[in-house]
């Protein structure tokens, strides 16, 4: 379970500071898929790395599983899988030695490694290019192996950025049935996304975020009945304001 | 500490499947430098020899003027033969390397028993004449000197009256300490290859992962910073070693091969080359500290790469400094990293002993600046801005 309260963070820049993530609050809840859906630039990925401990924030608290990240940032560490942003796999290493470099540094033995990777391997659709060296790989491919790397110690809380960028309608589709396959086993899925449609397709709970702010958070019907939209598209342009960076 | 091992192995195993870096650490430096430098010795040795041994052909001005000098030279193995119209323009076009010009008034002085002149004609800026116009010198000096040695006795003056002094040397060069010139370069070639030894990994494992964006993920993972940062650092140092020892190898092997008349013999045992070991792989850990440090402080391998420039002359300054005004063996300068391994490969390769007291100073006083280098490192890594990248 992820607690954010009254999260600030600016960054300084040559003309100025600037506001990226400005008193955002939300819970993601155990067993639950969270979206956390905002045009480019909103301060999603912002608001991430602060509940991955990379960043400090300015102002806030965020609780995970009860632990406070900034006092408690390892042990916090040891409860979530990250899939960051960028997906940065190492190309001179094949895919199964990717994700075992990181079942290590999670201190997990040989045997269990090997296992966690053949059940990741199953439920990701990712035998065929497993003991290839990931040079070369597509983005879905690529994805798939950060996936399974950041899950190889099958943590309770599971942080995406933007799982789905750049794949294609088929792994996008394996990719969700795979999220909701962690909704049943009861983790805390929390992910962002610019897209409507794939936020409204998987998650419970949505929470709005423009400009730094939380504009709106709710269910898809809620949102929906929130703006007075039929379409969620509507509703989505409404809540937030404005068109921009709806279409990148 | 089992951390530290799982990122160093991690980094090794990329590294080593890097064929193009291996090929450059490992085969080329290590091959090519001791080929180099033998190649080098060998060819000014024996063009020094082949100067020396060649008959000597000198053009004489003025033959006329001293038949008995030039007869005497020709005597001496001297070829000699007509100089050209114009001497300077002949030593100028490097046509010749020394021209002997004898003046109009040699018989006309040389028989009133004044010093009658010649003159050598020659360009000193020519490094390749100097021998031929040491050989004529030599030559001339002779010369003179049978000639004064005879003058004297004639009167009945012994020989020795004009030679109140007589100066002779004693050397007590080994012949370990005679090799000035490679004696500056081993050193500096062997610094120069664990301080660079590990450079690359260091820097594509801190500034190529940031480029790569592959560190966010890492850094969100459970394991301290420092120990992902010493993971990385041990990978280089092991690296760098690898390359120093291949270097160090290569040159016991090829010293076996060089031309005994060069005059050249390193003490190259298996102990010497163990001493030589310990003593260069300090600075293959202060070598991949320095290059991680500003790696963590560049977002790209090329901004990281741009440092190389700087960073080459660091080893370098101790073997230029001493070059250029060269001083005794002091303690305070085993303290100084780089300069203090400077000074122990010279005294292994000379065949000189270390006390325990410059052993024991000379790691202690490189370990703690790798110690400071590790914390300033570690205080880089422990910043925000270092795993995003974008």
């Amino acid at each position: 379970m992820i607690e954010v309260q009254g999260l600030h963070k600016r960054f300084k820049t040559r003309t100025g500071d600037v506001v990226a993530v400005d008193d955002v609050a939300f819970t993601a809840e155990n067993g639950r898929i969270t979206g956390l859906l905002g045009p480019n630039g909103a301060g999603k990925t912002t608001t991430l790395r602060m509940l991955y401990t990379l960043m400090q924030p300015d102002a806030g608290s965020i609780r995970i599983d009860g632990l406070d990240v900034a006092r408690e940032a390892t042990a916090v560490r040891r409860q979530l899988a990250v899939l960051p942003d960028a997906r940065g796999v190492y190309k001179r290493l094949t895919a199964r030695e990717n994700i075992r470099y990181f079942g290590q540094l999670h201190g997990l033995d040989d045997a269990t490694i090997a296992a966690r990777i053949d059940e990741l391997a199953d439920a990701l659709e990712m035998q065929d290019f497993l003991d290839r060296r990931t040079e070369g790989f597509s983005q879905g491919q690529r994805t798939k192996t950060a996936i399974a790397r950041a899950l190889i110690h099958d943590p309770k809380n599971v942080i995406l950025d933007e799982p789905t960028n750049g794949l294609d309608v088929m792994t996008t589709r394996g990719l969700r049935r795979f999220l909701q396959g962690l909704r049943v086993a009861g983790h805390c899925v929390l992910f962002s996304s610019h897209i409507m449609q794939e936020v409204a397709a998987l998650c419970d709970h949505i929470v709005v975020i423009a400009k730094g702010r939380v504009v709106a958070q709710g269910s898809a019907g809620e949102l929906r009945a929130q703006s007075g939209e039929d379409n969620l598209e509507d509703a989505f342009v409404k809540i937030i304001g404005s068109e921009e960076g709806l279409l990148a | 500490m089992k951390n530290f091992l799982t990122v160093m192995l991690k980094e090794l195993r990329e590294s080593f499947r890097d064929r193009r870096m291996m090929l450059m650490a490992l085969v080329f430096s290590p091959l090519l430098t001791p080929l180099l430098m033998m190649g080098i010795i060998t060819l000014g040795v024996s063009k020094e020899k082949e100067k020396l041994d060649k008959e000597l052909v000198l053009a004489i001005e003025g033959q006329q003027h001293a038949p008995n000098l030039v007869a005497w030279l020709r005597s001496q193995g001297v070829k000699v033969k007509a100089a050209p119209p114009d001497l300077e323009a002949a030593i100028r076009d490097q046509d010749e390397d020394a021209i002997l010009a004898i003046h109009p008034g040699y018989s006309k002085a040389w028989r009133a028993n004044k010093p009658a002149e010649v003159e050598i004609v020659h360009d000193s800026s020519r490094m390749y004449a100097g021998t031929v116009v040491r050989r004529v010198e030599n030559l001339l000096e002779n010369y003179g000197r049978v000639a004064g040695t005879l003058r004297l006795v004639v009167r009945g003056i012994h020989p020795n009256v004009t030679a109140p002094l007589r100066v002779a040397h004693r050397d007590v060069a080994t012949p370990e300490s005679k090799q000035g010139m490679a004696l500056m370069f081993l050193p500096y070639i062997l610094l120069l290859g664990a301080f660079l030894g590990g450079a690359y990994i260091a820097i594509d494992a801190t500034a190529g992962e940031r480029e790569r964006q592959s560190l966010e993920p890492l850094l969100a993972t459970p394991v301290s910073r420092e120990a992902i940062m010493s993971g990385k650092m041990g990978a280089a140092s092991v690296f760098a070693l690898l390359s120093v020892l291949l270097t160090m190898l290569s040159f016991k092997l090829s010293f076996g091969f060089m031309p005994s008349d060069t005059g050249l013999s390193f003490d190259l045992s298996w102990l010497n080359i163990a001493k030589l070991f310990v003593i260069t792989a300090p600075i293959a850990v202060l070598g991949t500290a320095i290059f991680t440090v500003v790696s963590a402080n560049s977002k790209t391998v090329k901004e990281a790469q741009s440092w190389f420039g700087v960073l080459i002359l660091l080893p370098m300054i101790p073997t230029i400094i001493l070059m250029v005004s060269p001083v005794k063996d002091q303690l305070w300068m085993f303290l100084v990293p780089l300069l203090a391994q400077n000074q122990m490969l010279v005294r292994v390769l000379r065949g000189q002993d270390i006390s325990a007291m410059e052993w024991s100073i000379g790691l202690a006083g490189t370990a703690l600046a790798c110690a400071l280098l590790w914390f300033f490192a570690s205080r880089l890594y422990r910043r925000e801005q270092l795993a995003i990248s974008a």
